[in-house]
């Protein structure tokens, strides 16, 4: 029997030399355990890194130092202190991995391309043509390629997949073109064969709390209520940092369909509601009553929750301009004390950076 | 106050390129002086740098005593208790009369770490940090050590990969001293006082950035 402790060396995770990421498919909890850590903060130090994952120095060494040949983090410049050694914070690296995420939406079918702290780097709206009701019309698939061909091509083996935020609401479902139920469900297969990355599948609404939580003002909050507001409202649960999703959860009709209906009894036009990253002008009248009647459902959600858990945290994500947001959370933290309102800051498509982050959480995150 | 151990050969000797055996460089002027400097009062920098020492093997030549595995036992207890050990070895046992391919060098700094596991030098008599340390590869222009060294430069330049993948498997801090410095023209394989001065440099950023947690 040999001494095993000289049988040839098993390197926990040395970094593939070529650059790109690393092809192990499994990685080490340890490492996605480091990887997590670094996404919910910004520049911490090695020793940081120990004393919260309770890992030793020399295993979160081997691991830095992996991470870091291949790209996916990066040392900051080291910062001296009045009193101890200099430190040397550690952050991803934004240019260590890219995404795609995709949403689908019952007007509009949005494409972003992402980074690995969750900028975007491109964005793309496409209008959902009635007139291809049999297939996925090719300007979808052409709406990925682009959105890859936007990155200088070295950069293509650093695209960690494609992640698709699905319609789950029946009542939104309906509104859908024809026949999009069943093109919904070879999407997958479609996009994976023809573009080449895995792709991930989610329902968009936890997508988009996922995006929150990953990237956007949930990074820090372990429990909260997230609101979704779009052309109805929905909601999740968080709870320790875990989405709940729940295959047929209700929705309100307190969102922006509802809004739209106040505005057309108005007789004024409504084009402005859906497009992305534009300021609302004021719908006077109309926009003061629907925002009561929205605060007044969150605010009934948020009196039904809390007979079960202590909910201290609200967060409110649309693709709405921020302004039209953050004003529903005022209204809703005066109506309710105790309660923190706080509006996404993943602004034009949530729903889609969330997506993004399912190819990154699957492949670098914990759960 | 922590302490470190340098565990080396002639590069941590602070023998000058070229020169005779009796050529040192000053304390102040080797690495383990420059990283003393640079890490400060808090820590106590010991070296154990002996010229022609290899990892595991009794050098039929210059002597049994160049074995670095029989002497870190006694060099560990001597200067025990240790915060952290470095080692910097491998270039010595590259020697034709050895014939050893890195890989096999990579796995005798396995045995000195697993020597050092099994001692427990450290506080509380516990596992000290161990950091591996690659050595600069050599020049192919050796002078006239290039029967000595046959096939040695080509072996050496896979040191710091080979090196790597035992400090993964064995979970230990590992650092590329080739990174950072090259050896001197003189001889070929001995690196210079400039070379001193940057390798102690980078070693101390290396040491602090473990991370220390302030002691009681």
């Amino acid at each position: 029997m040999p001494d095993m402790r000289f049988a040839p060396p098993n390197p926990l995770r040395i970094a593939d030399r070529a650059s790109g990421l690393n092809a192990v498919s499994v990685r080490g909890y340890n490492e996605r355990l480091v990887l997590s850590l670094l996404l919910q903060s910004k520049d911490i130090t090695r020793l940081e890194i120990g004393e919260r994952t309770g890992l030793s120095a020399q295993t979160v060494s081997v691991i830095v130092r992996s991470l870091e040949q291949e790209g996916l983090i990066a040392k900051g410049e080291a910062q001296r202190g009045r009193v101890g050694p200099p430190t040397v914070p550690l952050s991803l690296n934004p240019e260590g991995a890219y995404s795609v995420g995709i949403s689908v939406g019952h007007r509009q079918v949005e494409v972003v391309l992402v980074d690995f702290v969750g900028s975007i780097r491109s964005h793309a709206v496409l209008p959902f043509s009635a007139a291809a009701q049999d297939t996925n019309h090719p300007q979808f698939m052409s709406a990925i390629a682009k959105a890859i061909a936007g990155l200088p091509r070295h950069l293509h083996s650093r695209i960690a997949g494609i992640g698709l935020a699905l319609p789950g609401d029946e009542v939104e479902l309906e509104l859908t073109p024809k026949a999009a139920r069943e093109r919904f469900d070879a999407l997958q297969e479609e996009v994976e064969r023809e573009i080449g990355y895995p792709v991930y599948v989610q329902n968009d609404i936890t997508a988009a709390a996922g995006g929150e939580s990953m990237f956007g003002v949930a990074r820090h909050l372990s429990d909260y209520l997230f609101f979704y507001l779009g052309a109805r409202l929905h909601s999740r649960l968080v709870l320790n940092h875990q989405i709940y999703n729940t295959t047929g959860a209700v929705s309100f009709d307190v969102g922006i369909l509802r809004l739209e209906q106040e505005i057309i009894k108005q007789g004024r036009q409504t084009s402005e509601l859906w497009e992305r990253g534009a300021d609302w002008p004021s719908f006077g009248e109309a926009e003061i009553a629907w925002q009561r009647e929205l605060v007044g459902q969150m605010k009934s959600s948020i009196a039904a929750l809390k007979q079960f858990v202590p909910i201290a945290s609200v967060v409110l994500s649309s693709y709405a301009p921020q302004a039209v947001c953050r004003a529903i959370c005022r209204e809703l933290e005066q109506a309710m004390p105790g309660i923190s309102a706080i509006a996404g800051n993943i602004e034009r498509s949530p729903k889609a950076v969330g997506a993004a982050g399912l190819p990154f959480s699957s492949r670098f995150m914990v759960e | 106050m922590r302490s470190v151990l340098c565990y080396g050969d002639s590069n941590t000797h602070g023998q000058v390129p070229g020169g005779t055996p009796l050529d040192r460089y000053g304390p102040a002027e080797r690495w383990p002086g420059v990283m003393a400097r640079e890490l400060g009062a808090g820590w106590h920098v010991i070296e154990e740098g002996l010229s022609g020492r290899t990892t595991v093997r009794d050098d039929p030549i210059e002597g049994a005593h160049k074995n670095g595995r029989t002497y870190l036992r006694p060099c560990l207890q001597s200067h025990t208790v240790l915060d952290l050990v470095i080692i910097m070895l491998g270039t010595n046992d590259l020697k034709a009369r050895f014939n050893q391919p890195a890989s096999e060098v990579a796995m005798a700094m396995g045995c000195l770490v697993y020597d050092i596991k099994e001692l427990k030098p450290g506080p509380g008599g516990g596992v000290p940090e161990i950091m591996i340390v690659s050595p600069p590869p050599m020049l192919d222009d050796i002078k006239e050590w290039w029967s000595i060294f046959a096939g040695a430069p080509e072996k050496s330049r896979q040191l710091a990969l080979e090196f790597e993948i035992i400090a993964d498997s064995l979970e230990v801090h590992f650092f590329d001293a080739g990174s950072v410095v090259t050896c001197d023209p003189l001889d070929g394989f001995h690196i210079n006082g400039q070379a001193h001065a940057s390798l102690g440099r980078a070693l101390a950023r290396e040491v602090e950035a473990i991370g220390w947690p302030d002691e009681k």
